[in-house]
């Protein structure tokens, strides 16, 4: 048997195998990407950084929302092995006996207990528990320490954001934020699960604003996933970037006010500058601290008890309720009268009670006079003339033609519409036209006295608190608005274009003038039904209270009024559910507000006392019809 | 009796110097690998490669008792030397197991894995007994006799369990198909029993071992590569599927096979070489193809097994965690790595492949050296094993002959399945990468291994055995 041959065969195999291997190592070293795809799956990690949210503040500068955004450097004491104290305290800036100390009070804050079974004294520190061992660290300070945390087991950072609204109050403006769902993530790149995500308000207005850019890190990650270092020295990283603050119209002491105002009363009150359209308070009640949505705990425990609760505190009544406005509706028909010209500021109409009822007081001689008055037989007469102008002869047709112009009135005053802002969860009302009443009686098969009730705010019509207190902000700038906003400036970069442009109403400014002598009168003339708004010798006040009939209860008490007269820094809309007739609760509520922000202070402390302490919750209203 | 005094005269240079750069690589990969930052002198002892550098010291050290002991000790001394081996496999199972196995002798980091020791005692004492037998006189009890030589201590590793050497243990079996020492035997008794039926020799029986050996490896190749498909940067939008893939290898290797041989061998040889490629390429085409069809046709928890333990399946996180980490370590290194001691998936400080200073040590090199590295480290192994047999080959000593085959053979195991386990050609089974790989007691018994064969070598002149 030849056996040398054999030598052969086992040459070949290890130069087989070298040579196949040498193939294998060249594809997947040098060929194939799909190796190097997988090493930086397995040890690159692309941490991303989110900066805090945008802060914000009032008009007056004051910080009104605000982040609780912070790492903490948590510590089990478990985990720890060999802690070399010198070189940690090097990493932290301390000194080792800090180190050392910091253990110590760790331990001395969590205090003792006396165990109830054995009666001995034991502490309460537990060492498979994490306690922060150092809170609140910034940005900055953690990216220093954290890529250095894998050399000392059993630290670790913790990132902790959240809101915090240091006034408690403004809940329905500032909305809340939650965790983002899979939906937003699946839309939007930026989200990553456990994001939070503005919900409602302005927080989910503003997000893409107040969320800022979010910083890209790339690390060399360990198997347990600690950071090693930073790839390429940080070439490819990016910063993260806080919103510029938001600056906001309100005036956080007027909100926090009005809300105190409305406790034990259901209802809002809106308060907007005239000149800015800025909104300086928005009330709504029954309200809450908005602070008692923010977290996952808070909202779990908090939002159903908010949502089953009877007061609806979660409804932005001053956006989203359509009411019908009452006799506040008297000044729009008055306005667009005199602009028709089917009255003249002398017009007088009799008080005969004979198609709509009314109080007892002296016919009106004159447009102010049937405003101070609020009298309903005076603009019943003032609507059908706006309405039946007599331009077609069937009685029907003159209808239809009417009231698409009136309508077109009241949409110039931003009724029956919505506004085009930063607020969200907005309502438009409702402004019947011709085709409203067509579905809902049959083409040409109505005419004015179908609809009379429209004169005087009741029947279809429908407005919401903020659309009252426009009016008023309307009536104070004498025939135009700007569209009621919240944020008066991004940064320093000023409203939003939308926010510089005036809109006019088809009214032309001359008309405006005994209709707010009108309201002056309501406030200041005898007789007039809303005396309870004035506040001070120098400054004056036009009013106009309403009362709208709620055939499920009591009135609503209705109030809207600007001040000073002659140069009007206010307007304001006070909206008080079942609270009766609008002088009685509305009105000093308005003149409150009012005094707040113009004097900064009350004088008339029985006034605040007496709305202060009112209960007004006692008639309870049956479930609201809406649309 | 010596022809001269001088302990150096005769040393085979070449395989030393390849000894000694692999050593040396060694201690640097594994201070890249196992690198500390807090103890960043490569001389503190108390971190692995401080360690490492002792071992070597010792292995070194070992070494030049080796070439002062006059090597007749070795086959004079061949039945106490494996008894002493032998009895150290049995005294380690009453050791308690460390991870679920009892292969450590001693105590903390003192112990030493007779496993590993085993070897050399088994390679003296086959190549005593293989330098005895008339082998043309052999028959079931010199084969049995052979076989117990190498099963005997396989089994008592077995019982560690130490899968890795036990695996490496059969490369023996190469070493008795070199000297003619087959199966032969036992199937000619099988088989002239049938009425009609005289062989002498059986192809079968003789050449059992390689193609035992060819087979497995051809066939994961097959499995390996069959259900992928490839896409070449030179020839983009056509898809090659990896059967045909192997099946084009096959072709550029029997190819390559013929113009080699055809080069080297004799023109008489000519036909023959022509005929013994073209049989291999067929027996290689058709045993891909029986592997790549009957996979195909198997039940589906079952190639689900089979791709799991390939390391096939795509479960990166899970079963096949170590290897799929490993094989992304050296695959991301490129053509020329990620530099020293920048490894970021392999580092024993990443953690991301286990074992990244002991068995996974290819991991890094190839990481920080990328392809240059791994080219590097294939050619030395192909030298040294080439080296080695050559020195086999020109012993007069049947003794010195079957010993240097034994060196050869455990090395080229280790060589094969340890870098086989890194790219994905092998499974995952434990054994060190000679000269590399962190451990005492492989780079002690490799050394001695390879010194002996030196001294052997060295003597070559001396005996007439």
């Amino acid at each position: 048997m030849n056996l040398d041959g054999r030598k052969y065969v086992i040459l070949v195999f290890i130069i087989l195998v070298g040579i196949v291997y040498l193939a294998r190592l060249f594809f997947m070293q040098v060929v194939d990407d799909t190796w190097k795809l997988r090493a930086e799956e397995i040890a690159e990690k692309r941490k991303e950084i989110t900066p805090p949210r945008g802060i914000v503040f009032d008009r007056k500068g004051k910080k009104i929302v605000t982040n609780r955004s912070y790492y903490n450097l948590m510590m089990r004491e478990d985990d720890i092995v060999d802690l070399d104290t010198v070189a940690f305290a090097k990493l932290l800036g301390w000194t080792p006996q800090e180190v050392k100390n910091r253990f110590w009070n760790i331990r001395k804050k969590e205090g003792k207990y006396r165990n109830p079974h054995t009666g001995k004294l034991q502490e309460n520190y537990q060492s498979q528990r994490p306690y922060p061992f150092i809170e609140e660290l910034t940005i900055d300070e953690i990216t220093r320490i954290a890529p250095n945390l894998s050399k000392f087991p059993g630290f670790y950072e913790d990132l902790t954001s959240m809101r915090f609204y240091p006034y408690a109050g403004g809940a329905n403006i500032f909305g809340y934020l939650s965790e983002v769902n899979q939906e937003e993530i699946d839309e939007d790149p930026f989200y990553r699960r456990g994001d939070h995500i503005g919900r409602a308000g302005m927080e989910r207005f503003y997000e893409k604003e107040l969320r800022g850019r979010k910083g890209i890190k790339y690390i060399v990650t360990s198997a347990s996933m600690n950071a090693i270092e930073s790839y390429a020295n940080g070439k490819y990283d990016t910063t993260a970037r806080q919103s510029p603050p938001l600056k906001m119209g309100v005036d956080i002491d007027l909100q926090v006010y009005g809300e105190r105002l409305m406790i034990n009363k259901r209802g809002c009150i809106v308060a907007i500058e005239p000149a800015t359209g800025e909104i300086l308070a928005l009330v709504s009640s029954p309200s809450f601290d908005p602070n008692l949505l923010v977290g996952k705990q808070n909202i779990s425990k908090n939002y159903p008890t908010f949502l089953l609760d009877e007061g609806k505190p979660l409804y932005p009544r001053p956006l989203a309720a359509e009411y019908p406005p009452g006799s506040i509706f008297k000044l729009v028909q008055a306005l667009i009268g005199l602009q028709e010209g089917v009255i003249t500021p002398e017009s007088g109409f009799p008080c005969n009670k004979s198609m709509v009822g009314c109080h007892n007081h002296p016919s009106a001689g004159s447009l102010p006079d049937g405003i101070k008055h609020s009298c309903n037989p005076y603009f019943y007469y003032v609507t059908r003339r706006i309405i039946q102008q007599g331009k077609k002869r069937s009685m029907f047709a003159d209808a239809e033609v009417g009231l698409n112009r009136w309508s077109d009135f009241m949409h110039s005053f931003g009724l029956g519409e919505k506004f085009d802002s930063d607020i969200t969860g907005l309502r438009p009302g409702l402004i019947p036209n011709a085709a409203y009443y067509d579905e809902w009686y049959g083409h040409h098969t109505w005419a004015f006295s179908t609809i009379r009730s429209i004169s005087i705010g009741q029947g279809e019509v429908k407005v919401t608190p903020l659309q009252m207190a426009n009016i008023a902000a309307i009536i104070a700038n004498k025939g135009w608005y700007y569209t009621p906003h919240f944020v008066r400036s991004i940064g320093d970069s000023g409203p939003l274009p939308q926010f510089r442009k005036k809109h006019y109403t088809m009214v032309e400014s001359q008309h405006f003038t005994p209709v707010i002598e009108g309201m002056r009168r309501a406030v200041y003339a005898p007789g007039g039904t809303a005396h309870r708004a004035s506040f001070a010798e120098d400054i004056i006040v036009c009013g106009k209270t309403g009362t709208a009939q709620n055939p499920a209860g009591e009135d609503h008490s209705i109030f809207i009024s600007f001040a000073p007269m002659d140069k009007p820094k206010i307007a304001i809309a006070v909206f008080i559910e079942n609270a009766g007739f609008g002088g009685v609760w509305a009105a000093p509520m308005a003149s409150l507000m009012m005094e707040k922000y113009l004097k900064g202070k009350i004088t008339d402390k029985e006034k605040e006392t007496r709305i202060l302490t009112a209960n007004l919750l006692n008639v309870k209203p049956k479930p609201k019809k809406r649309k | 009796m010596r022809r001269d005094d001088s302990l150096t005269q005769h040393v085979d240079w070449w395989l030393f110097t390849v000894v000694i750069i692999m050593l040396g690589m060694g201690i640097a990969n594994v201070y890249s690998a196992a690198y500390n930052p807090d103890h960043p002198s490569i001389f503190d002892f108390s971190q692995k490669y401080g360690k490492q550098i002792i071992w070597v010291g010792v292995s070194l050290f070992l070494g030049l008792i080796v070439f002062l002991i006059d090597a007749d000790i070795y086959r004079k001394f061949a039945i106490p030397i494996y008894l002493f081996t032998f009895s150290l496999l049995v005294l380690v199972l009453f050791m308690p197991a460390v991870h679920g196995a009892r292969a450590w002798l001693g105590f903390g980091s003192l112990g030493i894995q007779p496993a590993e020791f085993a070897k050399i005692g088994t390679a003296i004492a086959l190549s005593t007994y293989i330098s005895q037998v008339n082998i043309k006189q052999q028959n079931i009890p010199t084969v049995f006799l052979a076989l117990g030589i190498v099963v005997v201590p396989m089994i008592m590793i077995l019982l560690q369990p130490d899968a890795g050497t036990f695996v490496v243990f059969t490369s023996f079996f190469f070493v008795l198909y070199r000297e003619g020492i087959t199966f032969d035997p036992i199937v000619l008794r099988i088989v002239n029993t049938l009425p009609g039926v005289k062989f002498k020799e059986t192809w079968v029986g003789s050449h059992f071992i390689p193609i035992l050996f060819f087979t497995v490896f051809l066939s994961l190749i097959t499995l390996l590569m069959s259900g992928n498909e490839y896409e070449f940067t030179f020839m983009r939008g056509v898809l090659i599927s990896g059967f045909w893939g192997i099946i084009i290898v096959l072709v550029i290797i029997a190819i390559l096979a013929y113009l080699l041989l055809r080069f080297i061998s004799s023109k008489r040889e000519k036909g023959r070489v022509l005929a013994i490629v073209l049989i291999g390429f067929s027996l290689s085409a058709i045993i891909a193809t029986t592997v790549n069809f009957s996979f195909k046709n198997l039940a589906e928890h079952q190639k689900d097994r089979i791709e799991l333990f390939l390391g096939l399946k795509q479960d990166p996180d899970g079963e096949d965690y170590n290897r799929n980490r490993a094989m992304a370590a050296v695959g991301s290194g490129g053509m020329f790595g990620k530099g020293y001691q920048q490894a970021s998936v392999a580092s024993v400080e990443a953690n991301h492949v286990p074992e990244s200073e002991t068995d996974f040590i290819f991991c890094p090199l190839a990481e920080e050296w990328g392809f240059m590295g791994s080219i590097a480290i294939v050619f030395l192994f192909m030298f040294m094993l080439i080296r080695i047999v050559v020195i086999a080959e020109r012993q007069r000593s049947t003794f010195n002959r079957v010993y240097a085959y034994c060196v050869a053979m455990i090395v080229f195991y280790h060589f094969a399945v340890n870098i086989g386990m890194n790219i994905g050609f092998a499974p995952v089974i434990g054994i060190p990468l000679p000269f590399f790989s962190y451990g005492g007691s492989s780079l002690m018994s490799f050394s001695m291994m390879l010194f002996i064969l030196l001294k052997l070598d060295s003597q070559r002149r001396d005996v007439l055995h």
